[in-house]
């Protein structure tokens, strides 16, 4: 029977509608033209443009300090909300439950203005930190939703199989939960790092002097810049950033499966200290 | 491993952190509105750091502001907000002992157009306003009339700005009446003309015009002076006319907040900006006059003919106006916008 041709297709235009508009994007950061719609040739002016910007990297640095705290935050904060949730089945697990997926649902504009409105009311002069304490915010619930998911298939004969061996609970936290746990707080990670890089709306709000984060700068930009095509090269520098990386995580994660399971043999070196 | 790499980045955070303190001005404007090779010479010369944030529309900025939380030393709103800022009383006249520059220096033929012609509360910063751009290669020297949006030879391929007090503006002008008219009957006459109009052109567009105009996808569009006089660094064939019948233009301001934690620096940035030569190398970078008469000499033959960037003062006066905030008679114009742009 002849092979239908339909999923082939399919494919190659959900990938074009996907990656077009970055290749798009990526010739552009090259056109010396500063308008999208002819090509003038080739230049790196936009990059030797982009090096000398101080403000788009100051912009860039903050998002960076504050994706990262924020990821580190929200990972604590949401294990640790994620935990309790599956341990206890009281009353007030429920409205903590509630609690955790409220951020979830609210819109971002109200988040904001309630957030700012807090800060003013507490006299906390907006800046990085007021943002850092927005992101972990509205982040912990996306780490608590992952590592809750990865908990409700937990077999838990494995804490007890611990501590028949003799480790204490911590010991029984520290060297068996928590690496099992690690993948769903490193995919919650990732999530809360990238909805931090990303995040307008409730950024908007609570930024202050000196705090303008990449969205917030390359929003203004489009509105009023006469160096639009630097946003391209910025784009495509982080684009080429973000592959490397996947590329890297990939290969490690080959070369670690092929040797053995990670976890496992912790655990079982762990407990037979 | 993970231990040492979070405590070398929470080294580094606090590296950053520390290090002599040097005063931090805090500018608060839109973005790449002014010359950053001058900002370095600001900070050298004053030895103080200038970090500066944007924002995208004067209600975005206002909204920062009135929230509170957020201190700037010094803020650009365009003219129209300023009045609102002072009634409000969010923002502190300025100490005029502290600026000898701009005493000196400005231009008094254009001032009288500014919010506050006395300098007490706002000094303008750039000046822009609208005209007609168009590709004189594919097109015949044109009337300086709003008109020629209904120019059937142009149908597709000329854009209006998506902007209501602009257009509605345009189209009030055209018709012979105030920019800032609170006359129901006046706005309906004029979203009747952007309506006729609208049958004629591609579209309303605020940004992609200057990409269109330079690629030859429109060879007429209404726009600002500044992005036209951009667009012709890529492209000389176009031509910048202003309507005969009036067109709109406004001013960028610098003031001052009440609760500006660093007001002096702010000064001192405002007279440095106002230096013959400092004025003269914005002017080049931004493209649009800043009134420092004694910077016009030294800009290069180019940008002093320019008719793009200079506009004479008696031509202010004759057809030029300012775009003031409309207050109550606004629902009147968001109304009209609405038909308009819901009418096929």
């Amino acid at each position: 029977m002849k092979r239908s041709l339909l999923p082939i297709v399919i494919l190659i235009i959900v990938l074009v509608f996907l990656y077009l508009p970055i290749v798009v994007l990526s010739l552009n950061s090259f056109n010396a033209s500063r308008f999208s719609g002819t090509w003038d040739g080739f230049t790196l002016k936009w990059y030797s443009t982009l090096m000398q910007d101080r403000t788009i990297w100051q912009a860039l640095v903050n998002s960076l300090i504050i994706a990262t705290f924020a990821t580190i935050g929200s990972c604590i904060i949401g294990t640790t909300a994620a935990l309790a949730l599956n341990r206890w089945q009281t009353r007030l697990q429920t409205l903590h439950n509630a609690l955790i997926y409220t951020p979830l649902v609210v819109p971002e504009i109200l988040m904001g203005m309630s957030l700012l409105l807090l800060f003013t009311a507490l006299k906390i002069d907006c800046g990085r930190h007021t943002i850092l304490l927005a992101h972990i915010t509205f982040c912990v619930s996306f780490v608590a939703m992952t590592v809750l998911a990865r908990l409700q298939d937990f077999d838990t004969s494995l804490i007890e199989a611990g501590r028949d061996l003799g480790a204490t609970a911590f010991q029984a936290f520290i060297k068996i939960q928590l690496p099992l746990l690690m993948p769903g707080i490193i995919a919650g990670g990732l999530l809360a790092f990238t909805l931090s890089v990303d995040d307008f709306v409730i950024t908007f709000f609570v930024s202050g002097p000196g705090s303008t984060t990449l969205p917030l700068r390359v929003y203004s930009m489009i509105k009023h810049s006469r160096q639009m095509p630097v946003i391209n090269a910025l784009s495509t520098l982080l684009l080429a950033v973000t592959f490397l990386a996947v590329i890297a995580s990939r290969l490690l994660q080959i070369k670690r499966v092929s040797r053995s399971h990670p976890f496992i043999s912790t655990t079982i070196g762990g407990t037979n200290k | 491993m993970k231990l040492v790499k979070l405590l070398s980045l929470a080294i580094l955070i606090i590296a950053a952190g520390c290090g002599p303190r040097k005063p931090v001005l805090h500018i608060y404007t839109w973005a790449d509105y002014v010359d950053p090779d001058l900002v370095a010479a600001f900070e050298a010369a004053n030895s103080c750091r200038v970090s500066i944030d944007t924002f995208d529309s004067n209600e975005a900025m206002y909204a920062k502001l009135k929230a509170g939380g957020a201190e700037y030393d010094l803020v650009l709103p365009s003219s129209y907000q300023i009045a609102l800022l002072r009634s409000q009383q969010m923002i502190q006249p300025f100490d005029q002992s502290l600026l000898p520059n701009v005493n000196q220096n400005v231009d008094s033929d254009y001032i009288r157009f500014a919010s506050d012609p006395t300098l007490e509360y706002a000094i303008p910063y750039a000046m822009t306003f609208t005209g007609i751009a168009y590709r004189t290669d594919k097109l015949d020297p044109i009337d300086a009339s709003w008109s020629v949006f209904t120019n059937s030879a142009l149908r597709g391929k000329c854009t209006l700005l998506a902007d209501m007090r602009e257009t509605i503006g345009a189209a009030l002008k055209a018709n012979g009446y105030d920019i800032n008219s609170t006359d129901p009957a006046e706005i309906e006459t004029a979203a009747a003309t952007v309506i006729e109009w609208k049958r004629n052109i591609a579209k309303f567009e605020n940004e992609q015009y200057k990409t269109g105009l330079a690629s030859g996808e429109f060879i007429l569009t209404h726009g600002y002076n500044c992005d036209v006089l951009q667009v012709q660094e890529d492209c000389p064939d176009i031509d910048f006319v202003l309507p005969q019948e009036g067109f709109s233009f406004t001013f960028d301001e610098f003031v001052i907040p009440v609760a500006a934690p660093n007001p002096l620096l702010a000064h001192a940035f405002i007279d440095f900006m106002y230096q013959a030569n400092s004025a003269a190398a914005n002017i080049a970078y931004i493209c649009s006059l800043m009134p420092v008469k004694t910077a016009y000499p030294l800009l290069d033959e180019e940008l002093r003919n320019s008719p793009v960037i200079f506009i004479s003062p008696a031509e202010l006066d004759t057809h030029g106006q300012v775009i003031q905030e409309v207050g109550e008679a606004l629902p009147l114009y968001t109304r009209a916008w609405d038909k308009i742009k819901a009418t096929k």
